[in-house]
C-alpha cells in the first residue's frame, strides 16, 4: 500500500509547491468589473442569508477586519500599507468562512459560502498581477488588534465582508500604480 | 504713512477675496438650494443627508415655521459602527412655503462603515437614522456640456466634464437626454463611466437641445440623480439627399414620363376627341347655306341650283354619287314602232325636244340629280316598297313599288344603221321618276340628254303617267335598269322586257357610265361609297 501511494503523495507535493511558487500573472488585472463582480456575489450572498434561520446554525464568532476608510487618513497611507491591511483582512475573511462552511448543514448555504470562499482566492490571484507581494503564510500578526473587531453572526459576517470589499479592496485595486500606467 | 499703506492694501485684498467669495457663496448657495429641492423630493426618511465629494456630509431637515424652535434647542448626535458619539452644530435657515430648514455638516467622514444619526430636540429624539455615507452621494451635475457634430448625418457629439472625484471616475453613471427645441417629448440614454456619448437616430437640419445628470452606479458607491445641466442647443447638419435615392427616383419618374407619354401618343386622336370635340357643323350638308345664303334655308331651298339636285342629302349621309353602270345593252329589232308608245309617252317625247336644249345645258346637273334626286325621292317610297314587296325584282314589282328606272333606249332617228352600229356608246338614256311625292312638279321634270355622237334622245317617264303601272313595252330594245334605293345603297339591276328573246341574237355588253364628281363637292376625309 505503502509503495502505492508514495508517487502520488509526492506528485502532489510538487504541484502544490509549484502552484504556490507560481509567478504571478504578467498582464495585471485592473478592470474594476472584475471586483464589481465579486463584490455583487457577496452582497447576493448577504442579501440570501439574511432571512435565515438562527443564524443558519452558525455560532461563535469571528474575527473580522475594520472596514471604515477615512480618505484622507487612508491617502496618507503607501500602497504597502495599504496592501498589507488589505490583504490581512481578506485571510480573516478565508478563515472565518471556512468555520462557517464547515458549521452550515443546508447545501444552499454551502455553496454560496464556497463561491465568497473562492472570489477570495481570486482577489488573492488579482493581487498578486498588480505586483503586490504576497502576505507570509504565518497568520496576521497581533497588530491586528486594531484593525480587526468580532462578529457573531453569519449575516453580519457577510455584511463586514461585502464593505470590506467595497471599500478597502477597491481602493487599493483601482489606485494601484500598476493599474495607473495602464490607464493613462 | 507705511501704516496706512499697509492697511489699504489689506483692506484690498480683503475686498476681493471677499468678493470672490461671495460669488462663490451665492453658487454655492444656489446649489445647496436645489440639492435640498431634489432631496426632499426624493428621501422620505429624516434627516436627509448627502455627501458631495470624498469626506463631506450634509444633514438637514424641515420644520414647520410655527413650530421650529431655536437652533440651540436641536441636537445632532452621530456615531460610527465601534466609536463614540459626536455631536454636529446645527444652523438654521428660513426656506421657502413657510419652512425651516435645519443644517449639519460634517467635514470628515468614514465610509464602508454604519453611521448612526439621532437628533434631539431639547432631549427628545425626533429622528433617527442608519446609513452609510457612500451610499448617499448627491453630486454637482457635470460641467462643459458641449455638443459638436460628428460629419455625419443624424449625429450629434455630446461630451462633458466628469465630477472631479477621486477613486469614483469608474463609477459613476450618466444619464443624457435629447429633444427637439421646442418640443417636450425627448429620450433618454445612459451611459458609464464615460466623458462623451455620440447621440444617432437624429433628424436633419434639426435643432436638438440636450442635457445631462450624473449619479453613482451603486456597486461600491450609490447615491441619488444630480440635477440636470442648462440645456445646451445645436442643430444637426443638414439634410443631404441620399445619391441613390436620388438617382432611382429619377429614373423612376423618367419611365413613368415615358410610359404616359406613349399612351397618350397612341391614344391622341382618341383623346382629342374628348379634350376637344369637333363641334358638327352641318355646312357640308348644306351646300352654300352658310356661305351665301347667310343660314337662310328658305332662300336657299329656293335658290339652290338645279334644284331637285341639291337637296339635302341628309337622307344618304354616307351615301355619295354612284357610277352609273350599264350592265347590259340588247341588241335592237326593226326599228321601234313609235306607235307602240302610248300617247302620252310621245307627248313626253315631244316635250323632250323642246326641252332638249334646256337639258343640255343641265347636263351635269342632271347627272347630279340622277345620282342624288333618285334618293330624296326614292327613301320612303323604297323603304315602303321594301316592306311591301319583299319579292324579287320584277316588273311588275318594280312598278308598283314606284321605283324609279332607268332605261337605255337605243333611238337612232337619224341614222339608219344596222343592229351592230347602234350598239355603241351612244345610246341615250331614258330615265324614269318615280314621283312618290307631289310636292313639285318640277320633280316630275323629264330630263333626256342627248349624247354628244349620237342623235339618241333621252326620254323620261314618270311611273305615275301610268297609273296602272302597265309598263310601256317599249319594244326588245329597252333594257330596264331597276334602281332600289335602299337607303344605304342604290341598288342598279338590269331588267329586260319581256320581249327581248332575241337577246341571245344581240350582243349584250355593258358600258360604264361614271359620273365624274368634281372634287370640290366631295367633302374632305369621308369615303365616297359605291353601291351596286
Amino acid at each position: 500500500l505503502f509503495s502505492g501511494t508514495g508517487p502520488v503523495v509526492v506528485l502532489l507535493t510538487v504541484l502544490q509547491w509549484a502552484g504556490r511558487g507560481l509567478p504571478s500573472p504578467v498582464r495585471p488585472i485592473c478592470d474594476p468589473r472584475v471586483l464589481d463582480r465579486f463584490i455583487m456575489e457577496a452582497r447576493d450572498t448577504e442579501t440570501a442569508l439574511r432571512g435565515c434561520k438562527a443564524g443558519c446554525g452558525v455560532t461563535g464568532t469571528f474575527v473580522v477586519p475594520l472596514t471604515n476608510v477615512d480618505f484622507v487618513v487612508w491617502e496618507t497611507k503607501d500602497t504597502e500599507e495599504q496592501a498589507l491591511e488589505v490583504q490581512s483582512g481578506m485571510s480573516l475573511f478565508g478563515q472565518a468562512l471556512g468555520a462557517v462552511r464547515e458549521s452550515v448543514s443546508r447545501v444552499a448555504v454551502q455553496i454560496l459560502i464556497d463561491n465568497n470562499k473562492s472570489n477570495i482566492h481570486s482577489l488573492g490571484q488579482v493581487l498578486r498581477s498588480l505586483h503586490i507581494q504576497d502576505l507570509p503564510l504565518p497568520p496576521a500578526p497581533a497588530v491586528g488588534d486594531l484593525v480587526t473587531r468580532k462578529v457573531s453572526s453569519l449575516s453580519e459576517l457577510l455584511h463586514v465582508h461585502t464593505n470590506f470589499l467595497r471599500g478597502k479592496v477597491r481602493l487599493l485595486l483601482t489606485n494601484a500604480p500598476a493599474c495607473q500606467q495602464n490607464s493613462t | 504713512k507705511k501704516m496706512t499703506n499697509d492697511n489699504l492694501n489689506k483692506l484690498l485684498v480683503f475686498c476681493v477675496l471677499f468678493c470672490a467669495q461671495k460669488t462663490s457663496i451665492v453658487h454655492g448657495a444656489q446649489a445647496l438650494e436645489t440639492k435640498v429641492a431634489l432631496l426632499l423630493h426624493a428621501e422620505p426618511e429624516n434627516p436627509k443627508c448627502f455627501a458631495e465629494g470624498m469626506s463631506d456630509l450634509t444633514c438637514f431637515w424641515e420644520e414647520d415655521e410655527e413650530r421650529a424652535g431655536s437652533a440651540d434647542q436641536y441636537s445632532f448626535i452621530y456615531t460610527y459602527q465601534n466609536e463614540n458619539s459626536s455631536e454636529c452644530s446645527i444652523t438654521a435657515l428660513p426656506a421657502a412655503g413657510g419652512k425651516r430648514l435645519y443644517f449639519c455638516r460634517l467635514s470628515q467622514t468614514q465610509l464602508f462603515v454604519p453611521l448612526d444619526i439621532r437628533v434631539f430636540r431639547d432631549d427628545l429624539l425626533i429622528h433617527n437614522r442608519s446609513l452609510f455615507i457612500e451610499a448617499v452621494f448627491l453630486l454637482d451635475p457635470p460641467a462643459n456640456l458641449t455638443l459638436t457634430s460628428t460629419g455625419m448625418q443624424g449625429q450629434l457629439k455630446a461630451s462633458w466634464l466628469p465630477p472631479s472625484l477621486k477613486y469614483m471616475g469608474d463609477s459613476m453613471m450618466y444619464e443624457v437626454s435629447y429633444a427637439m427645441a421646442g418640443s417636450h417629448i425627448g429620450k433618454v440614454e445612459e451611459v458609464q463611466a464615460s466623458s462623451e456619448l455620440i447621440l444617432r437616430g437624429l433628424q436633419s437640419g434639426t435643432k436638438y437641445k440636450v442635457r445631462i445628470r450624473v449619479k453613482l452606479d451603486g456597486i461600491s458607491y450609490s447615491g441619488y440623480w444630480s440635477a440636470w445641466t442648462d440645456p445646451v442647443l445645436m442643430e444637426t447638419m443638414p439634410g443631404d439627399l441620399d445619391p441613390l435615392i436620388v438617382s432611382l427616383s429619377l429614373i423612376i419618374s423618367l419611365v413613368l414620363t415615358l410610359l404616359s407619354l406613349l399612351v397618350l401618343m397612341s391614344h391622341r386622336r382618341f383623346l382629342l376627341k374628348k379634350i376637344w370635340p369637333i363641334i358638327p357643323t352641318p355646312e357640308s350638308k348644306f351646300q352654300g347655306l352658310f356661305k351665301v345664303y347667310g343660314g337662310d334655308f328658305q332662300e336657299w331651298l329656293g335658290h339652290s341650283t338645279g334644284g331637285l339636285w341639291l337637296r339635302p342629302t341628309y337622307f344618304y349621309s354616307e351615301e355619295f354619287p354612284v357610277p352609273l353602270e350599264v350592265l347590259s345593252e340588247v341588241s335592237l329589232g326593226p326599228a321601234l314602232p313609235s306607235s307602240a308608245l302610248p300617247p302620252k309617252a310621245s307627248e313626253a317625247l315631244g316635250e323632250e325636244e323642246d326641252e332638249d336644249k334646256k337639258l343640255k345645258r343641265v347636263d351635269p346637273a342632271l347627272m347630279e340629280g340622277w345620282r342624288k334626286t333618285p334618293q330624296e325621292h326614292w327613301t320612303m317610297d323604297q323603304l315602303r316598297a321594301i316592306h311591301q314587296h319583299p319579292a324579287p325584282w320584277t316588273q311588275s314589282s318594280l312598278l308598283e313599288s314606284h321605283d324609279a328606272y332607268v332605261t337605255l333606249n337605243a333611238q337612232n332617228h337619224s341614222v339608219e344603221e344596222p343592229l351592230d352600229d347602234i350598239l355603241e356608246e351612244t345610246l341615250p338614256l331614258q330615265v324614269l321618276f318615280a314621283s312618290g311625292r307631289t310636292s313639285s312638279e318640277s320633280r316630275s321634270d323629264l330630263g333626256s340628254v342627248q349624247q354628244s355622237s349620237g342623235s339618241g334622245r333621252l326620254s323620261s317617264q314618270s311611273s305615275f303617267e301610268y297609273p296602272n303601272h302597265t309598263w310601256p313595252s317599249k319594244g326588245p330594245g329597252y333594257t330596264y335598269m331597276a334602281v332600289a334605293d335602299s337607303g344605304v345603297s342604290m341598288d342598279y339591276s338590269p331588267m329586260s322586257s319581256n320581249k327581248i328573246d332575241d337577246i341571245g341574237k344581240g350582243v349584250i355588253y355593258t358600258n360604264e357610265y361614271k359620273n365624274e364628281i368634281p372634287a370640290h363637292r366631295r367633302p374632305i376625309g369621308t369615303p365616297i361609297h359605291f353601291a351596286f
